[in-house]
């Protein structure tokens, strides 16, 4: 390797040329590990063979069985060596190449008498690859010696034993619990990092068992912490046992509040913003509370290192969410963020800003993005558009302006996901706000006159052919639509067809016209084309043969396909599988929809933007709740579903069964869809019912019941429960559950139930229907407008005492919750210091009856809160139903 | 948990590559993402310089020494400043084992005490020694200096 005539000015050059482990190759590393059996052993020799094998593995390159258990074999050689430096390498290379349960047995003796070494460093490291490459069986030979180490007065010996206890933890619960007593002495260690290890190990173990913890964060905020990792740790601990606990009822102040406060004064900045983080997150934190840890964060805005700005900005980024005006002092400081050379800073600072703005600083702030947006990739673009989305709901009059930018972006260079998050937000605007529709659908048409993804054309033609029609002047947007049928790609021409043939359907004055362009493309050069074409220029005319009636025609167009695509596919497959003269039956394909298996559903989260492949479109969950509900005969009489809650969960986090329950709301009916979860992977369910009790829940009385047949391992499963109620009367009421089932046991090696199973039960949570649960959140755009014409003849005004409250926020926020409303124009929002707040709320009450409420929040002298409450709607017993629900909650 | 730590020479080539509780399918897309992330913004940035990164739920610090460039990938407890922690024991470790900042050739040829540094430094996605000097004793299979 030594070139002994090049120059010493060349050295360079030379480093890069002679690389050690220049044309490395796996088979000739393996040839030269053959020294691992000489009887001589050459300790160097034999750790430049491990660093190759270790730059191997390093580099991704992986070893065959067989090449892997002749190494193992051969670096087990490697013990009889006494050379110090070898033996290092030959832990961590035992611990690479992580040997199978069979070939373990050579190593251990080797390892057990390290670990029972007097050199502690030979125990130490023993222990760690003990516990690497160990089973069940022998760690409880070894258990013992493990113990011993956690106390073991060598930090290092102690650290090994306590990390390998977090490790084991996973796989080995019930032996490390037995090791509480030596791992709380080991809290106690005088060594930084093992009190940190040890801290981290013991909250695992008894994260359960919440007086326990309790009792660990009380004695150690008192006592001394001495790594800031550890501080850190016991920061989070703490907030765990603060939401827990609640506040002190008798003093009014949050236990633990002073010790979070004082580690905002800590030296290791580590230490500051964790504890500025769990301030920020307590529940129902006050102004007050929250004050000091935005002062420090806002400090760290200016900070020279990008990690601490970072943070710093993520934190407050998080606070915006709930406490805008908290943040609202930041701003000037967020705002010089903006021009950030690190872009991840940049994006926050800038969604922040959108989510604390006020609607006079909109402008401002859309003339600042539009030059940032044009130096950021696209996964940065896609967080902006979707802050601009919410920033445009809560400020619906500024609509214009965010459109426009809206659609100007649009036009600019990105890829798929930038655009789709584009046109998915100003749908989401049009439908939402009614004014900005036909703007909105014109910037999606001059859109697709130059768009390069098939995908969101046909998305935006469906959408149009939807809402296109009910506009003002619907033919304006014909010319886009046939221009697709004669510039694009077979897909895209035969969703325009369609769409072309739904403006037909709709609007009386354009058919002659679109019969016309729909006789054009008889001449497509593409058969689905054609075809769309013949079908809906029969649809239309009207001769019978296709549909008979106008509303069947509609419906026919309009209507959802209401069979899961999977379950079409697969009976499509079957079919083509075995011939039959018998034409195929759509009525055949089973509706009700599969759940996905866990895994599956749970995200990967650490996936790199740009890297997988793009999220499914977005679909609406009551569109899934009506489908599923429908295909459910039981259930199909029920009518048009008002609304679904959101999921309440009826267990707690990391039990046996995991239960959530969603209430859909009929008029005369109400349904609970409970959805369960077996998280015992050695047990099968079967016949999963919820037996519900209704003695507190006078008006509602028991129906029916669907149970679930079977309840895999891992594989969620739904069975529901429905209750006939007074028609249209917001009932109220509190029903108890307890799941019951038989249960079978598994046998985890071939996955086979057991054929006897026993009967069992299981306590869940009550649940309860509110006044809430009847109305929907609908905004309006223009509150005022509407609440003018809907008039004051179902008007209906009262004045209410709320008594002694937290703050203006919270009152606002409880009298928002109990009615289950939409804000409208940001109204949720207080500004802080006030004395009066008004906030104004819409929303459907079942029966479909619009309701809106003019709520206005003041303090007197003895901080007594007061509220008028003024509620208009369509009819006024409902106005007076809203009175009910405030006085009776 | 310490998702990864991986180190790459000037060129985008990976010198050591540690994955912790990443699926096999998914490495692929890490490294190509992160010798990405060093290419774009690592031009002119001074030794041990911390930069950051996130997406989603997970975090991203990274620098440069001499002709290497590291990355430390975490998620949870392991956020942006756990991070900083982890990769700043990581550089002061390889400098001290190197003696100075590296050039490849340098680190290349510390390889093997540079892969017992990280073994001392990560244990399987946690973070098990802090100190240089403990570091560089431990590799020797030496007591700690305070013990």
């Amino acid at each position: 390797m030594a070139q002994p005539l090049l120059k010493k000015d060349d050295d360079r050059d030379d480093e890069m040329e002679y690389s050690p482990f220049l044309g490395i190759e796996k088979g000739a590393v393996l040839q030269e590990a053959r020294v691992f059996n000489d009887p001589q052993l050459d300790p160097r020799r034999c750790s430049q063979v491990i660093t190759k094998l270790l730059y191997l593995l390093n580099q991704g390159e992986t070893f065959t069985k067989i090449e892997a258990t002749e190494v193992f074999f051969a670096v087990t050689k490697l013990f009889q060596s006494k050379d110090v430096g070898l033996r290092r390498m030959v832990y961590l290379m035992i611990k690479e190449l992580s040997p199978s349960a069979d070939e373990v047995i050579i190593v251990t003796s080797s390892l057990m008498k390290d670990m029972n070494s007097r050199t502690d460093m030979y125990r130490a490291n023993a222990i760690r690859v003990l516990c690497r490459i160990t089973d069940g069986t022998l760690l409880t030979q070894i258990e013992r010696y493990l113990k011993q180490a956690i106390v073991d007065k060598n930090p290092v010996v102690a650290s090994a034993s306590l990390v390998s206890g977090i490790h084991l933890l996973q796989t080995n619960p019930e032996i490390v619990k037995r090791w509480s007593n030596e791992v709380q002495e080991a809290v106690q260690s005088r060594a930084a990092l093992v009190q940190f290890h040890a801290l981290g190990l013991l909250h695992q173990i008894r994260q359960n068992d919440r007086l326990a913890v309790s009792k660990l964060v009380t004695s150690l905020t008192r006592g001394t912490v001495r790594s800031p990792l550890a501080q850190c740790l016991l920061i989070r601990y703490t907030s765990q046992v603060i939401r827990e606990s609640g506040m002190n009822n008798q003093t009014g102040e949050r236990p633990f509040y002073d010790y979070l406060e004082g580690c905002l004064r800590h030296k290791a900045e580590m230490v500051i913003f964790e504890a500025a983080r769990a301030i920020t997150e307590l529940s129902g934190v006050t102004s007050r509370e929250l004050n000091p840890a935005i002062t420090v964060l806002q400090l760290f805005l200016s900070s020279s290192k990008p990690v601490l700005r970072f943070a710093a900005v993520r934190t407050l980024n998080k606070v915006a969410m709930t406490h805008a005006t908290a943040v609202t002092n930041c701003n000037i400081d967020m705002e010089s963020l903006i021009s950030d050379q690190n872009r991840s800073i940049a994006t926050l600072a800038i969604t922040t800003l959108l989510k604390t703005g006020n609607e006079s600083s909109v402008d401002r702030l859309m003339k600042q993005i539009t030059n940032f947006m044009s130096d950021i990739a696209d996964e940065f673009k896609i967080v902006v558009v979707d802050a601009i989305r919410s920033l445009c709901l809560k400020f619906p009059l500024k609509y214009r302006s965010l459109m426009n930018f809206l659609s100007n972006i649009l036009r600019e260079e990105g890829g798929f996901d930038y655009k789709k998050a584009i046109v998915d937000s100003i749908v989401i605007l049009i439908r939402d706000i009614p004014d900005a529709k036909e703007s909105g659908l014109l910037h999606l048409c001059e859109f697709i006159e130059d768009c390069e993804f098939t995908y969101l054309s046909t998305q935006i033609l469906h959408f149009l052919g939807n809402e296109g029609p009910k506009t003002s002047d619907p033919s304006k947007y014909i010319r886009y639509i046939y221009n697709r049928v004669i510039l694009e790609n077979a897909t895209v021409r035969a969703a325009a067809v369609s769409t072309l043939a739904k403006f037909g359907a709709t609007v009386d004055s354009l058919k002659p016209r679109i019969f016309i362009l729909l006789k054009r493309c008889l001449f497509d050069n593409d058969d689905e084309v054609r075809d769309r074409a013949t079908l809906y220029l029969n649809t239309l005319g009207g001769d019978g043969s296709v549909v008979e009636t106008d509303s069947a025609m509609k419906e026919f167009l309009f209507g959802s396909f209401d069979i899961p695509l999977a379950n079409m596919e697969t009976s499509l497959k079957n079919y083509i599988q075995e011939p039959s003269e018998e034409p195929f039956d759509i009525d055949s394909v089973p509706k009700e929809v599969k759940s996905q298996p866990l895994a599956e559903k749970k995200a990967p989260g650490k996936k790199p933007t740009g890297l997988g492949a793009p999220p499914s479109a977005p679909t609406s969950a009551a569109d899934a709740y009506e489908k599923l509900l429908l295909s459910i005969p039981e259930f199909a009489s029920f009518g048009k579903l008002f609304k679904s809650s959101a999921p309440v969960e009826l267990t707690e986090a990391e039990t046996e069964y995991a239960v959530n329950v969603v209430k859909h709301i009929f008029d005369n009916h109400v349904v609970f869809q409970y959805n369960c979860t077996n998280t015992i992977p050695e047990q099968l369910l079967e016949n999963v019912v919820v037996v519900v009790d209704a003695s507190e829940a006078e008006e509602f009385s028991e129906i029916a019941s669907k149970p679930l047949r079977s309840l895999s391992y891992d594989s969620p499963g739904q069975t529901f429960v429905a209750f006939g109620k007074p028609e249209g009367v917001p009932a109220v009421g509190k029903f108890s559950n307890m799941l019951r089932f038989i249960v079978k046991e598994v046998d985890p090696s071939t996955g086979e139930a057991e054929e006897d199973g026993v009967e069992d039960e299981y306590q869940l949570e009550d649940l309860e229907v509110v006044a809430a649960d009847y109305i929907l959140k609908v905004g309006v755009s223009n509150f005022k407008n509407a609440w003018e014409s809907m008039g004051p003849d179902c008007e209906r005004v009262d004045e209410y005492g709320l008594g002694p409250r937290e703050s203006l926020t919270e009152a606002v926020n409880a009298v928002i919750s109990l009615l289950g409303m939409q804000p409208c124009e940001g109204t949720e929002v207080v500004a802080s210091n006030s004395r009066s707040h008004t906030c104004l709320l819409s929303g459907v009450y079942i029966g479909n009856v619009k309701v809106l409420v003019r709520l206005s929040f003041g303090i007197d002298g003895q901080k007594e809160f007061a509220m008028k409450l003024a509620v208009r709607s369509e009819d006024e017993s409902v106005s007076d139903a809203i009175h009910e629900i405030v006085a009776s909650g | 948990m310490l998702l990864a730590v991986l180190m790459a020479n000037s060129e985008g080539n990976i010198l050591v590559e540690r994955f912790n509780g990443v699926p096999a399918e998914e490495r692929l897309h890490w490294r190509s993402f992160l010798v990405k992330l060093g290419a774009d913004n690592l031009k002119g940035v001074k030794n041990e310089e911390l930069l950051v990164a996130s997406h989603k739920s997970v975090y991203i610090v990274y620098t440069v020494l001499g002709d290497v460039s590291i990355f430390v990938v975490g998620k949870d407890e392991y956020d942006e400043l756990a991070l900083s922690e982890a990769i700043s024991v990581i550089t002061s470790a390889i400098k001290d084992v190197c003696g100075k900042v590296p050039t490849e050739r340098l680190f290349l040829d510390k390889y093997g005490k540079i892969c017992l540094c990280l073994d001392e430094i990560v244990w399987k996605g946690l973070l098990e020694n802090t100190d240089k000097d403990r570091i560089k004793r431990l590799i020797r299979l030496k007591p700690p200096t305070e013990f």
